[in-house]
């Protein structure tokens, strides 16, 4: 091959932009790849239909940084989601959540695995773009007829004008006595290269398209329309089932809710003992809890209160509760801001209102006997009064060696 | 530049075991028959109904078999995928896997108890704490001793017959060098993988979940699974480390294929970690008593050391240690992390196992595991000695090994 001259084509045009060479074969190209090595070129690059085995080496391209830099974003990922869920969990909204702790660990791991990998998936796709100089709209090695065929059965070597060392008829040489097989000048274009006015049209565009669902989201959650809002996912707020005190044309009388039969008990509404299950006995409340007070009582009263109660009563019952601060700051107008249960009128409740209160809720609170058993409920009861006496303790409920360090 | 082909380098390379193997297995047979006698004295000694024993057997057996469980999957899973790059080490793989018939002969110690009405180990079998229990009676139609002994006979056989089925045709191939033997290879590979999915799954659930006949996690299959690849990619690379060492595939297996096997490593410490985390975090959330007791029995009385070495040994550090390139790369570090991922995918089978038998006392070790670990080891070893017999180490007639030799990781 080497007794035949590579035939040279240069085209009309500007500057010369490249020289792109064609090798017979992966093995000529690799050889020739290592010669423009060794002769110092930067601004150059080999183009084949399939990745070579040995190129990188023959090039003496150095180990890619992306690795680093797909580790610093998985770590930056780490960073940002606990930092993220910390602030929102445990300082801007500390919500009790299940009953686990504000900052909980476990809990948070999902979101910030997911993120390590949001990040790191990110910067490695940023990153091969960055590094290949991708997107790229224009290229000299373009001009070549010739250089079509790098995606089927060509391969070639191009060397950039921008190298510094570039010198045409020097770097044609080189490429010639490496064994190219037809070298082709790629000059800039005569024209010059703006890019086409249409293109600026299309991103304009877009971008307006773009802007259009975010005003469109700003003027309607901008003061009170007059319209029903939007409910483009329902959720379960239209579930087909019937409510109760609804219409039912299938059953007699219309009702949707039937009637229990007459002489039977539903399950888990045998409360023949209702000092336990209603708080009463008669029409008193009772006075006394109807279950075992101990320690152990009080501590799961206390977290279940943190559960269920803390949300709008507060963690110390003063009424404070994230739901009702929010709701209070929104000027909500069915929100009744909850007593304190340190009030007087509270105080004085015995324990059966307030576990019927629990039970069956009270004005604007909401029943929990759906969701809280009974044994739980009295334990709440009990929290509660252990709280209201934490608040309002006397001399006499300290113990006696302990009362000197207070006076 | 010359490429060098295949055949070129198959031809100089020493490819099968010959005089070691006729050397390793008397040794390897004899260690492993006197340990295990050793660890059946100790077990008698102890005078609790051979209770001890069991448990520490069962936790042994297990590590064994996912050994050979991980590189039957290996196996399956290049030919599903029509691997090119891991044909060069498929043949070790495909001997550790169907080492899986001395397996089959091992089980008999925890078969047999059983079947012999032994409540050593499963407390379902006995039928005077199934009575009267209404999670245990609900569960007996499930939990009975007919149907266990059935479910270990299907195992194993979809096991002997899948392992035996890529061995023999893979060396058949070494013989003919008929490519149509590949493409049947590649046809079964989808329904054993499939048969794999349900045999592993319920195995555990049987073998080991059982232990605590109450508790139930329906990701626990997979649990053992993602442990078992860790433990049979890494009896791999041990394994061509071995061989290179004595001399043998040394022009075959080369540091571009560790890399790939310490990147499937690397892989399953991860999934191994998200799949522990996923049973963890669940029952951790909600919470319910009859869920938390089993990590409630890991995390007290001295097994909360167990379940934390677990969390940085198995996941954490492993993590660290195999992420850069350079430590897959080099066939001594490699190995070394090898044996670190073995050891503490031993100390996962014991922390299934043992809290069952000791949730009081805490972690017990004693000189019967180690025992039995070196007894059930070397029988292994010696019985992949013969399958191995003195056929190649490597497929050498495989369409596809000339693209295995010439593997390079860009
Ligand atoms: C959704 C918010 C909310 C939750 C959760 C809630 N409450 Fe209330 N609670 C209220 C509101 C609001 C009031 C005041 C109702 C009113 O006066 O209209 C109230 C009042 C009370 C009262 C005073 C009743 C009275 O006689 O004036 C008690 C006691 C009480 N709640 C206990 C509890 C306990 C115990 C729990 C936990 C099981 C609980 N609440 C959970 C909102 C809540």
């Amino acid at each position: 091959m080497a007794e035949k001259e590579p035939t040279i084509a240069d085209a009309p045009g500007g500057a010369v932009a490249a020289l792109v060479a064609q090798f017979a074969g992966p093995d000529e190209l690799v050889e020739a790849a290592s010669q423009v090595r060794d002769a110092g070129y930067r601004y150059w690059d080999t183009h084949t239909p399939y990745p070579i085995h040995g190129m990188d080496r023959a090039m003496g391209i150095r180990p890619t940084v992306l690795p680093w830099m797909v580790l610093a974003g998985g770590v930056a990922g780490a960073a940002a989601a606990l930092l993220m869920q910390w602030w929102m969990n445990a300082v801007d909204y500390p919500y009790i959540i299940s009953g686990k702790p504000l900052f909980s660990l476990p809990a948070f791991i999902p979101v910030t695995f997911e993120l390590i990998v949001l990040f790191s998936a990110l910067t490695a796709f940023v990153g091969v773009l960055a590094l290949n100089q991708l997107p790229q709209l224009w290229h000299p090695v373009f001009q070549s007829r010739r250089f079509a065929r790098a995606t089927s059965d060509g391969f070639f070597l191009s060397i950039e004008a921008r190298d510094p060392k570039f010198e045409e008829s020097r770097a044609a040489e080189l490429l010639q006595s490496a064994g190219a097989v037809a070298i082709d000048v790629c000059r800039m274009p005569a024209t010059g290269r703006e890019v086409p006015t249409g293109v600026y049209w299309g991103v304009a565009t877009l971008a307006i398209l773009a802007i259009l669902p975010p005003l469109g989201v700003a003027w309607y959650r901008s003061g009170a329309k007059k319209l029903p809002r939007i409910h483009p996912i329902l959720d379960m707020d239209a579930q087909p089932k019937y409510r109760a005190q609804a219409f039912n044309p299938l059953f007699p009388g219309g009702m949707a809710s039937r009637p229990a039969v007459p002489g039977t008990i539903a399950q888990g509404e045998m409360d023949e003992n209702t000092a336990l299950y209603l708080g009463k006995l008669g029409e008193q409340w009772v006075d006394e809890f109807p279950v075992p007070v101990s320690m152990e009582a009080v501590q799961r009263g206390r977290e279940r209160f943190n559960i269920y109660c803390a949300p709008c009563h507060g963690l110390t019952g003063e009424g404070d509760g994230m739901v009702s601060q929010r709701a209070t700051r929104r000027a909500e107008p069915n929100w009744v801001p909850p007593l304190s249960l340190h009030a007087e009128p509270v105080r004085v409740q015995p324990v059966g209102q307030l576990y019927n209160t629990v039970t069956n809720g009270i004005r604007t609170m909401p029943p929990y006997a759906s969701q809280i058993s009974v044994e739980d409920r009295w334990a709440i009861v009990l929290y509660v009064k252990a709280l209201q006496r934490s608040q309002h303790a006397t001399l006499d409920d300290v113990p006696e060696e302990m009362r000197e360090k207070l006076r | 530049m010359m490429r060098p082909t295949a055949t070129l380098r198959i031809h100089d390379d020493h490819v099968t075991l010959a005089a070691l193997g006729a050397r390793a297995f008397p040794l390897l047979a004899g260690i492993g028959l006197a340990a295990l006698a050793l660890a059946a004295v100790l077990g008698a000694v102890r005078g609790d109904g051979f209770s001890y024993f069991f448990h520490s057997y069962l936790t042994n057996y297990c590590f064994v078999l996912s050994i050979a469980l991980g590189a039957l999957f290996f196996v399956l899973i290049q030919h599903a995928t029509r691997a090119g790059w891991s044909v060069a080490v498929r043949r070790i793989s495909e001997i550790l896997a169907a080492n899986v018939s001395v397996l089959l002969v091992l089980f008999l110690p925890v078969l047999a108890p059983v079947l012999l009405g032994s409540h050593a180990l499963y407390e379902w079998t006995s039928p005077a704490a199934v009575a009267g229990d209404h999670l245990l009676e609900h569960k007996s139609p499930y939990l009975n001793v007919p149907f266990f002994g059935i479910r270990c006979v299907f195992y194993f056989a979809v096991w002997w017959l899948i392992t035996r089925f890529f061995l023999r045709r893979s060396v058949q191939q070494d013989h003919s060098g008929d490519a149509s033997l590949t493409l049947s290879m590649e046809r079964f590979s989808g329904p054993a993988l499939l048969l794999f999915a349900v045999t592993v799954t319920f195995a555990a659930f049987d073998w080991l979940m059982s232990l605590e006949p109450r508790w139930f996690s329906t990701i626990y299959g997979i649990y053992y699974f993602s442990g078992a690849i860790l433990a049979g990619v890494a009896a791999i690379v041990l394994a061509a480390a071995a061989l290179q060492a004595s001399g043998r595939l040394t022009m075959s297996v080369t540091a571009e294929h560790y890399h790939d096997l310490g990147k499937l490593l690397f892989g399953f410490v991860i999934f191994w970690g998200y799949i522990a985390f996923s049973q963890y975090m669940l029952i951790w959330y909600a919470n319910i008593p009859e869920e938390t007791v089993y990590y409630l029995a890991r995390q007290t009385n001295g097994w909360a050391g167990v379940s934390l070495a677990l969390a940085f040994g198995h996941l954490l550090v492993p993590f660290v240690g195999l992420l850069p390139r350079s430590m897959k790369r080099r066939k001594g570090v490699l190995a070394f992390w090898c044996v670190w991922l073995l050891v503490f995918h031993w100390l996962d089978m014991y922390w299934l196992v043992m809290p069952n038998y000791s949730p009081d006392a805490g972690p017990p070790f004693g000189l019967i595991d180690v025992a039995l670990l070196v007894g059930l080891v070397c029988l292994y070893l010696a019985s992949a000695v013969r399958v191995a017999g003195g056929e190649a180490l490597v497929p050498i007639k495989d369409p596809r090994l000339g693209e295995s030799l010439a593997l390079e990781n860009f």
